[in-house]
């Protein structure tokens, strides 16, 4: 049976998206100093803490964006996504009402001021995320159920 | 009931890669880990970035806030603020003029246009830590002005100093 267009769409998000965490987490893992910079310029964390966040964040970005491009256990995959692109989130808005400019350390590019732009590009992963994880959940929740309806009555 | 159960085996999944992730970051970056623990993470990043700007902007001359200031005094020399148009309105060095990397890149020569190329220029950003006013001064070296240096304590260290400021708002 042939794949229907929802789930080449699906998919192909899910591709794009695990990609885009795959750079993200790569771009990290080469320039960890850097990286860890960001982190301490948000003031967020205790200094003692912030060599781990910056230790195993690139990581995790890098695994799960793997696994999610893979198809690999994706809805978990998404779910740590969501949630660090959340706390992210979380992080810059509070920074921005502190007025503080700080690189964001976005990821993707270095050298950008934490702000409405970057705020929103993560909102849209938020968004993203969220959509292909509830997408993904009523699949798998509506399988079984097509399942039997499939199987025939003896 | 299904989708709770669901929910419970992404959860689950989601802590193993959240383990793995860890263990494999912890080993690879324990130094960075150590560091931050012991609480000589701060001066260790300070240290790596003037080793990365050293290779990256070795063709730039720099001065502390002590010299800039003395130049300042002298009269003569052109203030660069690299920062965007909106923290230069705010508050700036006084008599300096804006010239963002962005809008440096933008106008190319002509964003400096009628200023002789031995001029003394003194290019500054933010704070210690920001490279604009490397990049700026690069890029006016570039463009053969023979005189630009970069002010490296940056305009917070200028403006708590208490030396003159102004706005253009």
């Amino acid at each position: 049976m042939r794949p229907e267009f929802p789930a080449i769409l699906r998919r192909l998000l899910e591709i794009i998206f695990g990609a885009l965490f795959c750079y993200a987490g790569y771009l990290k893992l080469l320039h960890t100093d850097e990286f860890a910079e960001a982190v301490l310029a948000y003031q967020l964390l205790p200094p003692g803490l912030v060599g781990l966040v910056a230790a195993v964040l690139p990581g995790l970005e890098l695994a799960a964006g793997i696994f999610l491009a893979l198809g690999f256990k994706r809805r978990s995959c998404l779910m740590l996504l969501g949630f660090l692109s959340g706390i992210f989130l979380l992080a810059m808005l509070v920074t921005l009402a502190r007025g503080l400019k700080i690189d964001c350390g976005c990821g993707l590019f270095f050298s950008r001021q934490v702000g409405l732009a970057p705020i929103l590009e993560d909102g849209l992963m938020v968004f993203w995320a969220a959509g292909l994880y509830y997408w993904e959940l009523m699949v798998a929740a509506a399988a079984p159920a097509l399942a039997a309806a499939a199987r025939p009555d003896f | 009931m299904l989708s709770r159960r669901l929910l419970g085996q992404d959860l689950a999944w989601a802590g193993v890669i959240l383990l793995l992730a860890a263990v494999l970051g912890i080993w690879q970056q324990w130094q960075l880990v150590r560091l931050s623990w012991t609480g000589a993470l701060p001066a260790h990043l300070e240290q790596q970035r003037q080793q990365r700007r050293q290779v990256e902007f070795q063709g730039v001359k720099t001065l502390n806030l002590p010299q800039t200031y003395e130049i300042f005094q002298g009269g003569q020399a052109l203030f660069v603020d690299a920062r965007d148009a909106d923290e230069y309105a705010e508050l700036h060095i006084a008599g300096a003029v804006n010239l963002s990397p962005d809008l440096l890149e933008r106008q190319g020569d002509r964003a400096l246009a009628g200023i002789p190329r031995d001029r003394r220029i003194v290019v500054y950003c933010g704070l210690a830590n920001c490279n604009k006013a490397l990049e700026v001064a690069e890029k006016l070296q570039s463009l053969k002005f023979t005189e630009v240096s970069a002010f490296m304590d940056g305009f917070r260290a200028w403006d708590e100093a208490g030396y003159p400021a102004e706005t253009s708002e």
